[in-house]
């Protein structure tokens, strides 16, 4: 795992009954739309380590959540899960 | 009337009741909370399903909002769980089931979960009903 900068966030994604982390940091004011993108690409493709490989995933109803580095954690963490609203919410 | 909603473990048991702030009598709103339950009761293996209420009588039906959290959750755990809707006299239970010709439509998830109606109300109805009568959210 690379070395995590201020400016950057480790990204976690759960999956599949699963879960890991990019191999890479992203910047951690990436934009939602472009996270799910390269998480899109990554997990079809088999670039996430401890998820299977998924060629149909799509995260187009999951949602960003961001998180601030802690002194137990001192690096951003990006985590992406599914969404959960029902009824009339978006 | 307002929504509440409750995590439901594989005796048919609570596992959680979802009062989360801003719930409405239209909506539950999207909740980190709720997936951290439902990811640690699947991660027990105790996770059967979610239920949530829906205003009013009748035989209720998902909303398009119900129908992509269900995908989305079950795309998550990868894992098709039970979900049960309650009006105030009626409960439905929705799971994925679908012949595969219709998996690759524009827009599956319509499709994809067929209800049929609970004739035996689970114990967890009466105080669903219960919750879905109080009018401030928690």
């Amino acid at each position: 795992m690379n070395d995590i900068k201020d400016t950057e966030a480790r990204v976690n994604i759960t999956y599949g009954g699963k879960n890991g982390d990019l191999p890479d940091p992203v910047m951690f004011q990436a934009g939602d739309g472009d996270i799910k993108a390269w998480v899109t690409e990554a997990v079809r493709n088999g670039g996430v380590p401890g998820l299977d490989v998924a060629p149909n995933a799509d995260f187009s109803d999951f949602v960003i959540d961001r998180f601030t580095a802690t002194e137990v954690r001192p690096y951003h963490l990006i985590a992406v899960r599914p969404k959960t609203p029902f009824g009339l919410a978006a | 009337m307002i929504e509440a909603g409750v995590v439901v473990d594989k005796s048919g048991n609570p596992l959680h009741w979802h009062l989360p702030e801003g719930r409405t009598a239209g909506s539950l709103p999207d909740s980190r909370t709720l997936w951290e339950v439902l990811w640690d009761a699947f991660k027990a293996d105790t996770l059967l399903g979610f239920a949530h209420s829906h205003p009013g009588s009748g035989v209720p039906g998902p909303s398009y909002s119900d129908v992509t959290t269900f995908a989305a959750v079950e795309a998550a755990l990868g894992k098709r769980l039970d979900w049960w809707i309650s009006s105030s006299d009626h409960v439905i239970l929705l799971r994925w089931g679908v012949p595969d010709k219709y998996q690759e439509t524009p827009n599956p998830y319509f499709f994809s979960y067929r209800a049929t109606i609970v004739t035996e109300a689970p114990s967890w109805v009466a105080e669903l009903r219960r919750l879905s009568q109080q009018g401030q959210g928690q």
